[in-house]
């Protein structure tokens, strides 16, 4: 057996939301599938909760990878004390050599405990990939959002979080389900508990299937300046205003018209990104918009890789003649 | 009833730069701040301290002397103690500066250990629970709620996960807790305790070294153009033309 062949499995952590399986679970499938191809080991998924197994069933199903459901009992909701005590539990069994969390709120719970216990290398918010020599390389985004590291690891194990929406979903393929295997784990005992919490902020209902989507940043400066932006709304015929969290921490936008990680995720035909930075926590809630304009006075703003067309301004002066120039060409709808 | 509160010191986001044979150099008029994810965390600890009749709040911060004027504005906001760990390499990951943290709240006994959910700059949100774990504390993330029990020495928080939904995690102290933006408004920092903090140096003390780094950086670049990224040229009104049009062509407007 060549040393490629005894190296240990990419293993991929399912997450789950709400019952289910998310959306990045399967992103992360597709890279572990990747990885373990070029690394020539096995992929494999993991599922880990109180009723697992019908969720290993689907993801086996949905990924082709040979999946292991560990049944939990009493694991009804996330809990990253319960994952990382869980996963290391798992390792001498698994004894993988990457380990895939999503970079998520709960991916981000556990995942750097892990790294930590396992005495892994750590690599976060990984976007793509690539083999340096023989040794995979992995992107990330820094300062800001406006560059990109690659980062090697030097040793295995190696924990990666993988940033939402970076890799494809697995093709709807006609290939054969990955096998299931199924293991009992009882809960470990945990010293934090956890419990349902608040609901959700409610959600401004017509941002979901709003066809435009003008979008407030922190760079708009102040409250009153919103009015621009109602002026620049006012231009198309049903478009709604959002803004980004650190807006809506200032209190100038309700929560419900956040956009973002933790907020609305949108993909109108067109988004007009005012004043938007362009963290990826703001993102991954409009990246598969159908057409994006970013408006910002940094030219070196992250938020100008996203879009379609960048335009380097001042809003507060760009914004008025903008709507002056589309007033006066005609043709307004409302 | 003693708090950390772990401040990083960050570029202004809007902070120009350049890359220089794959590194990054920041240039004029580059400026630092507060990470504004520990501006929340410090508030809250002050916020705390306040609600408590003996409480003292600890600002730590991991970099060189120039990172202290994070600290003076953590002791103009109202810290009683500052303390900076010095001499990590330049870059030092995560693991680094949470070995460095955990090596010295070690020996201190703190209550609680507070700090943002991420850095702004490097978005990691991996020394707090690396911190934790290497404390063997308990933690939870991405807080927007705190109440502390204190004849119980239990803490209630409210975390907030992908769309909004919300967790409610209790914790015994001692534990660490990273905080998301909004769950306050952070103070400016006082003048008068401004003044005092420029007068009071902070404790600086040798960071402990920790593993050998598991990974390395071994590029820095701009990254790839998700998109068609058309600058428009000109001045206002030209631009403002240009978009007009494309907006049009496309039926968008």
């Amino acid at each position: 057996m060549s040393a490629a062949q005894a190296m240990g499995p990419v293993v991929a952590v399912a997450e789950l939301a709400e019952g289910g399986l998310a959306p990045v679970s399967l992103e992360l499938a597709s890279l572990a599938r990747e990885l373990a191809g070029a690394l020539g080991c096995q992929a494999k998924l993991v599922v880990l909760g109180e009723g697992a197994e019908p969720l290993a069933q689907e993801a086996a199903r949905l990924s082709g990878l040979a999946v292991i459901g560990v049944e939990v009992t009493g694991l009804e909701m996330f809990s990253g004390e319960a994952h990382c005590r869980l996963l290391a539990d798992l390792w001498p069994q698994l004894n993988p050599s990457y380990v895939l969390a999503a970079h998520t709120t709960s991916g981000l719970d556990w995942a750097p405990g892990l790294a930590v216990l396992l005495e892994a290398a750590y690599i976060s918010g990984v976007e793509s990939w690539r083999m340096e020599a023989d040794t995979p390389c992995f992107g990330r985004a820094a300062q800001h959002g406006k560059v990109v590291e690659e980062i090697e690891p030097l040793q295995e194990p190696v924990v990666l979080t993988v940033q939402p929406g970076s890799f494809p979903q697995p093709e709807a393929t006609t290939a054969e389900p990955g096998r299931v295997e199924l293991l009992t784990r009882e809960l470990p005992p945990c010293r934090s508990k956890v419990s349902p919490g608040a609901e959700a902020p409610s959600r401004d209902a017509a941002l979901a299937s709003a066809s435009v989507v003008v979008a407030a940043g922190r760079g708009i400066g102040k409250q009153a300046n919103l009015e621009l932006l109602r002026d620049l709304a006012g231009l198309f015929s049903s478009a709604v205003l959002a803004g980004s969290r650190p807006v809506c921490d200032l209190g100038w936008l309700g929560y419900g018209q956040q956009v973002g990680q933790t907020g609305a995720t949108v993909s109108p035909r067109l988004y007009l990104a005012c004043g938007i930075s362009g963290a990826r926590q703001h993102t991954v809630g409009m990246q598969a918009s159908g057409f994006i304009v970013a408006i910002n006075s940094d030219p070196q703003a992250a938020i100008f890789n996203l879009a379609d067309v960048c335009v380097v301004e001042d809003l507060l002066g760009f914004i008025p003649v903008l709507v002056e120039q589309a007033g006066a060409s005609g043709n307004k709808l409302t | 009833m003693r708090i950390l509160c772990l401040v990083k010191q960050v570029s202004e986001p809007e902070s120009p730069f350049d890359l220089e044979q794959g590194s990054l150099v920041l240039r004029p008029p580059a400026r630092s701040q507060m990470n504004s994810y520990d501006e929340y965390a410090l508030e809250a600890a002050l916020t705390l301290k306040e609600s408590l009749p003996d409480c003292r709040v600890c600002a730590l911060t991991v970099g060189p002397a120039s990172c202290d004027t994070v600290l003076q504005r953590a002791m103009g906001m109202g810290a009683d103690q500052v303390v900076r760990l010095d001499g990590l390499d330049d870059g030092a990951g995560p693991l680094a500066v949470a070995s460095a943290v955990a090596a010295w709240a070690k020996e201190q006994a703190f209550d609680l250990i507070l700090t943002g959910v991420m850095s702004q700059d490097a978005m990691q949100g991996a020394v707090g629970p690396m911190c934790a774990e290497l404390l063997g504390l308990p933690w939870t993330s991405s807080v927007v709620e705190l109440a502390l029990d204190q004849e119980q020495r239990v803490l209630g928080a409210q975390r907030e996960m992908e769309g909004g939904r919300r967790q409610q995690v209790e914790l015994p102290l001692p534990c660490m807790v990273s905080l998301n933006s909004g769950i306050n408004r952070p103070r400016y920092p006082t003048l008068s305790l401004l003044l005092k903090a420029k007068k009071t140096p902070p404790q600086v003390v040798e960071a402990a070294r920790g593993p050998q780094p598991r990974e390395r950086v071994i590029r820095v670049s701009l990254p790839g153009k998700k998109r068609a990224g058309l600058v428009l040229p000109g001045d206002t009104a030209t631009k403002a033309q240009r978009l007009v049009a494309i907006l049009r062509e496309r039926a968008l407007l």
